[in-house]
């Protein structure tokens, strides 16, 4: 195991260094805005591009760029979005609003999600089971700025339950915060209550009809014992990497929740500068997503061997 | 128990008759009109446009400046708390003066800047001759201490370094005395040196710096600051700028080898270094033409190409006009290192700063334009924020300045005291601002006969909210201060007593395609099908003349923009010819004839008078447009655009242009679409274009993409229109209108080919109408060996009007476009708060924050809006 983790690493760096490059190159392919014609910025604009070294050879640039990261972990100055600021403060400062907003969503939409699909599993073809798939679908239907729009209006506006917009500051963990951001909590719940239900139904569903289910209760488990130890095992091995998926999410930021509930965060960050275009802030952004989601497809590979024993990565038996 | 819950009720009974008392005496919002949403648009952002700068002056007794002021009556302290409370879209994330680019940068510095100068309403405090109080204005110092003083002589003797022509004795140099009190909001005390230093760092070459161009180029230009500002850096300039040829130029010795083809300007292209917009004539570095499709002919071109094919000796344009304007030589014309002592700005004496202008420059333009001194920072927190950076263009300079509440600085009414990025910004009251105590700021209310000072706001809060929806709420909850009017809410709040309509300086014209190679282009596509569909007949000027009196203008706005009026002429309503006297353009007899002569009014109709004349047009003849389709019709068969194999007198072809669409199609442009196709095909009826138009929508070009749809012939047309200052009518002449460049016609109307002949003083002068736009706007042209400028200050303001209505008219006249609708924005204002001045002017606006006052302090507000359900009625 241990060497085939090793292995995954080194790959990764190759597939993150491919993936780097490809991106330097295609981002700066893109044409810059064209110069306002007669307009009397144009020559400084073309000055300060010319200072940028935009000019250059790609090869010269991407060596300045790495360069730097290496060397003082250095990832450039933002030129149109934030001018003036270095990218990582940027990114540092955004993230945790993200982050909180996401985390809080799944803490309790996971398990409330997974619950709803055992029972509906168990209770297979009764009313209880109706009414919570076809919930689910229409829920999945629904994209989530229907129900901030929703949300906003019933809770916020109508009710007066909680403020409109969430709190200004970093306080993310005092009352007041937490308050102000219930509204967007609730608008990204739904969708991921309702897909972890359906799929935990399903899976479980398929699981309880299983011949082994039969041999467990004949060997005399109580239905809940054969359930929990046996059948809730296997549906895991569907279930983990979407909980991992969720997790990883969370760095990831929701564009229309944020532009909803002003959140702060880093939601369109990367479209915004692919727009600028701010060729360092989408690199950051890149790289950081790049990396992360290949090292959540290790973890999660890896996490299937925990789950499951009879599945071992990098076995040559 | 049930004791103590009667005496808790009674208690509660008590409390809500006297909270239901207070409410009563006070400002009910109802009756006392508030004041006004004097910003078009989305009701996001406060009204900043309109409020006047910052400017303000020191406390009392040495107020020099106007002199002939009235004593100001003791003005009573008021200590409540009163918070703007508003929103943008898009946050500021960088207000540094020096760098700003766009206008939501630029926000903050509403608030925490200032300016030598300042325009405040005329009232008993600030009289105006021939004006009723706030209906006009006047300029008063700010952070000067007295009205500038005219130098030119003296300075022109003394430092001939600033090259003030020999024959000038005034307008060209001013002195300004600067107040003693002045202060940035850390204490730091504000001298003239500090105006030259902040100065000397805005044009700093090699921080390269946005904002250095608006002090080193065009009217209001500062002397030799582009020679310091570009120092070292090369330039095109056009034979034509240098009066000459390229066979001349070679003939008297010139190199070749410096010889380049403006690209950006002649083809749209980059130049092939990607970075300038020229390239030399030996070089054959191929670029892409974005406006050609890949595969094409021309879907790349090099430099080398341009003059080879078009702009060269052999070239197609050789002796058009184009060769001189779109090639020239490439030159280091300001050599490194240049030294700031011959900038025109410069420390004169005891707190005295003198300014040196590259042209002459007085009156109103003098003292808001050319004195501007937004540049002025804080040297030494400036400094603290620069870093350079190493990199593959050598070295870049970067900054910090006004990116944070620590990197922040102010000289204004307000300082910035908390700010997140993408999220909030907030600003209180800035303590060492001298206007606090100046007498100047103060103005007697129009109704209530008292005096006040300017400013009551204490705090400012910007929140960042991206959705109509969420600001809609918000304004109905007390939230925000303003909102602007979606096209939903018109029926409910379009008449409401606290709705506001603010007209804007834009209008908006339909344009016609008119590029013949684009229109070919297209109709040889494979999937274009020419049997049913023609774009051809844009080409025909009877047709362009029939769609274009197909339109009642204003049933057009009402029906599908209410907030907007009928648009008539290419300049609006708002412009301003003479700012010191607020006389109007459209109100003079050159621009009222403009009209009568496009719309074809025979005066003898209406008793030769004009007023009258005018007020009839409503851009609809559907007579006429009948009989320019029918003669469109048989010139169309006549050029093969069009066919009747079917001889049922009625076009095979459906004439169908592309409407360059921005984003998705949204209400606005479904109703606009309809109206439009319905109107065209109304007045066709019973011609050879019955039910033969429409219009049909692009897919997304993008914000400003689809300009260049439209520039290059890839859509047929557009409602677009520009903004040009509202007290320059005559600038946008030469910047848009006769512009090859940015005009939405430049590829297919040269308006360096179109010969004008204007009777000056009575003498008929001919030349092209882009020279005519030219020395309009202060450059010299020579014809026949004569030299014409009718720039400002130039020759008689009749003469300016005279050719600025010429040159409209004969733009009108070639039917490239047609007006349509006019720009205006409707927005709510909060009953929390109100403007003195009700009815918009141009000048001025409402007087935005600065005259802006409150029916609710903080504590009451949130009193009454809880009074009333935590949702106001605004119906």
């Amino acid at each position: 195991m241990f060497k085939y983790a090793l292995q995954r690493i080194v790959y990764m760096f190759f597939v993150f260094m491919i993936i780097t490059v490809m991106c330097f190159v295609l981002i700066r392919m893109l044409p810059l805005p064209q110069l306002p014609p007669e307009d009397v910025h144009s020559l400084q604009i073309q000055m300060r591009r010319e200072q940028l070294g935009y000019n250059k050879p790609y090869l010269v640039q991407f060596w300045y760029f790495i360069r730097n990261i290496f060397t003082k972990w250095d990832w450039g100055l933002s030129e149109t979005l934030y001018p003036g600021r270095e990218v990582w403060s940027v990114f540092v400062e955004k993230l945790p609003a993200t982050m909180i907003v996401n985390l809080y969503s799944i803490l309790w939409t996971i398990p409330v999600g997974i619950a709803l699909g055992i029972w509906a599993a168990l209770k297979k073809n009764t009313w209880i089971d109706y009414t919570i798939s076809t919930l689910t679908m229409v829920v999945i239907s629904v994209p989530s700025f229907v129900y901030a729009f929703l949300i906003q209006y019933i809770l916020c506006y109508k009710l007066q339950w909680f403020p409109f917009l969430m709190k200004g500051g970093t306080d993310y963990f005092s009352w007041a915060m937490f308050k102000s951001i219930v509204p967007p909590i609730l608008a990204l719940s739904f969708g991921v209550i309702a897909g972890f239900c359906r799929t935990t139904r399903a899976e479980l569903t398929e699981v309880l009809t299983s011949e082994f289910m039969l041999l467990a209760r004949t060997k005399g488990l109580t239905k809940t014992q054969a359930t929990v130890r046996h059948a809730l095992r296997n549906c895991f091995v569907v279930i983990v990497p979407g909980i991992f998926g969720e997790f990883i999410g969370i760095l990831g930021g929701s564009l229309i929740i944020e532009r909803i509930f002003s959140i702060p965060g880093v939601g369109g960050l990367t479209l915004n500068a692919i727009n600028g275009p701010d060729y360092n802030i989408f690199m950051l952004s890149t790289c950081f997503y790049t990396a992360i989601g290949l090292a959540a497809g290790l973890v999660v590979d890896i996490s299937y061997g925990f789950i499951d024993p009879r599945i071992r990565m990098g076995s040559k038996k | 128990m049930k004791k103590l819950i009667a005496l808790l009720l009674c208690l509660v009974m008590v409390l809500s008759l006297a909270a239901c008392g207070g409410n009563g005496d006070t400002n009910q919002p109802g009756g006392d009109q508030p004041g006004t949403g004097d910003q078009p648009g989305t009701g996001d952002q406060p009204g900043t446009g309109d409020q006047p700068s910052t400017g303000d002056q020191p406390s009392t007794g040495d107020q020099p400046s106007t002199g002939d002021q009235p004593s100001t009556p003791e003005v009573p302290e008021d200590t409540g708390r009163y918070v703007y409370k508003t929103s943008m879209s898009s946050m500021p994330a960088n207000w540094n003066p020096h760098t700003y680019q766009d206008a939501d940068n630029a926000v903050p510095l509403d608030y925490i800047t200032d300016s030598l100068y300042t325009m405040v309403f005329n009232d008993e405090l600030h009289p105006k001759e021939g004006f009723e109080p706030f209906e006009g204005y006047v300029i008063i110092p700010a952070m000067a201490a007295e009205m500038p003083v005219d130098v030119t002589e003296s300075v022109k003797a003394e430092h001939p370094e600033f090259g003030i022509p020999d024959s000038a004795t005034s307008s060209y140099a001013w002195s300004v005395k600067l107040r003693d009190d002045l202060k940035f909001d850390d204490g730091t005390p504000i001298t003239a040196q500090t105006f030259v230093d902040s100065f000397m760092r805005l044009l700093n070459p090699e921080a390269a710096n946005y904002r250095a161009a608006d002090y080193y180029e065009g009217s209001y230009a500062i002397a030799n600051a582009k020679e310091y500002a570009l120092s070292g850096q090369p330039t095109l300039t056009s034979f034509a700028a240098m009066g000459t040829t390229y066979d001349e130029y070679i003939a008297g010795g010139g190199d070749a080898s410096k010889v380049a083809v403006d690209m950006a300007n002649f083809w749209a292209v980059t130049g092939p270094d990607g970075i300038h917009g020229f390239g030399y004539i030996t070089d054959d570095t191929m670029v892409r033409d974005p406006a050609v499709a890949e595969g094409e002919d021309e879907a790349y071109v090099s430099a080398k190409y341009l003059w080879d094919n078009y702009l060269g000796p052999n070239g197609a344009y050789a002796g058009t006009g184009y060769d001189t304007a779109y090639a020239g030589i490439i030159e280091v014309p300001y050599e490194a290192g240049y030294d700031y002592s011959n900038v025109g700005l410069y420390v004169s004496g005891d707190n005295e700063l003198t300014f040196v202008f590259r042209n002459a420059m007085e009156g109103f333009f003098l003292t808001t334009y050319a004195m501007s001194t937004q540049y002025l920072v804080n040297p030494a927190l400036y400094d603290s924020c620069l870093t350079t950076t190493e990199t593959p263009g050598g070295v870049a300079y970067s900054s910090t300045f006004c990116t944070s509440v620590d990197t922040s600085y102010s000289y204004g009414p307000y300082k910035v005291s908390d700010f997140q990025t993408d999220k909030q910004m907030h600003f209180v009251k800035n303590d060492n601002w001298y206007g606090w105590n100046y007498d100047g700021y103060n103005y007697v209310h129009p109704e209530d006969g008292e005096t006040y000072h300017m400013y009551q706001t204490t705090e400012i809060d910007i929140q960042n909210v991206s959705e109509a929806a969420t600001s809609k709420q918000m304004f109905f909850a007390g939230q925000l201060m303003t909102y602007g009017l979606q096209a939903d809410d018109y029926d409910q709040y379009l008449n409401s007593s606290y709705t506001y309509r603010t007209p804007a300086e834009t209008v908006y014209f339909f344009l016609f395609n008119g590029y013949e190679r684009a229109i070919e282009n297209r109709e040889a596509a494979e999937d274009f099908d020419q049997t049913t569909t023609d774009i051809e007949m844009q080409l025909v000027e009877s047709f362009r003349r029939a769609v274009a009196v197909s339109i009642d203008r204003n049933l057009m706005a009402q029906t599908v923009s209410p907030a907007r009026s009928g648009g008539f002429a290419l300049l609006g309503n708002l412009y301003i010819y003479d700012p010191d006297n607020i006389l109007y353009y459209r109100d003079t007899d050159q621009a009222k004839q403009v009209l009568v002569d496009f719309y074809s009014m025979d005066l003898a109709d209406y008793n030769n008078d004009l007023d009258a004349a005018v007020a009839a047009i409503t851009g609809y003849d559907p007579e006429t447009a009948k009989v320019l389709f029918d003669q469109a019709f048989q010139e169309g068969l006549e050029k093969g655009y069009i066919t009747d194999n079917d001889n049922d007198g009625i076009s095979d072809q459906t004439v169908t242009m592309s409407y360059a669409m921005s984003g998705e199609v949204s209400d606005f442009f479904e109703k606009t679409f309809e109206f439009l196709n319905t109107s065209v095909n109304k007045a066709a009826e019973g011609t050879g274009f019955e039910g033969k138009f429409q219009i049909v929508p692009s897919a997304p070009r993008g914000s400003t993409g689809w300009a260049d749809y439209v520039r290059n012939g890839q859509d047929d047309t557009q409602m677009a229109g520009w903004s040009g200052s509202v007290v320059d009518p005559f600038g946008i002449t030469e910047s848009s209108w006769t512009n090859s460049a940015s005009a939405y016609w430049g590829r297919w109307f040269d308006a360096s080919a179109d010969m004008m002949t204007i009777n000056i003083e009575g003498k008929d002068i001919t030349m092209s109408m882009r020279q005519w736009a030219q020395c309009l706007n202060g450059t010299m042209v020579t014809v026949d060996g004569v030299d014409y400028n009718f720039g400002y200050l130039q020759t008689d303001t009749e003469n300016r009007l005279t050719i600025l209505a010429a040159i409209e008219k004969e733009l009108l006249l070639q039917y490239l476009f047609f007006p349509v609708m006019e720009n205006g924005g409707v927005s709510m204002l909060s009953q929390q708060v109100y403007y003195v001045v009700e009815e918009y002017n141009a000048m001025m606006g409402r007087g935005g924050i600065a005259y802006m006052r409150y029916n609710f302090n903080e504590d009451e507000w949130a009193e009454y809006v809880a009074s009333q359900g935590g949702v106001l009625n605004y119906a």
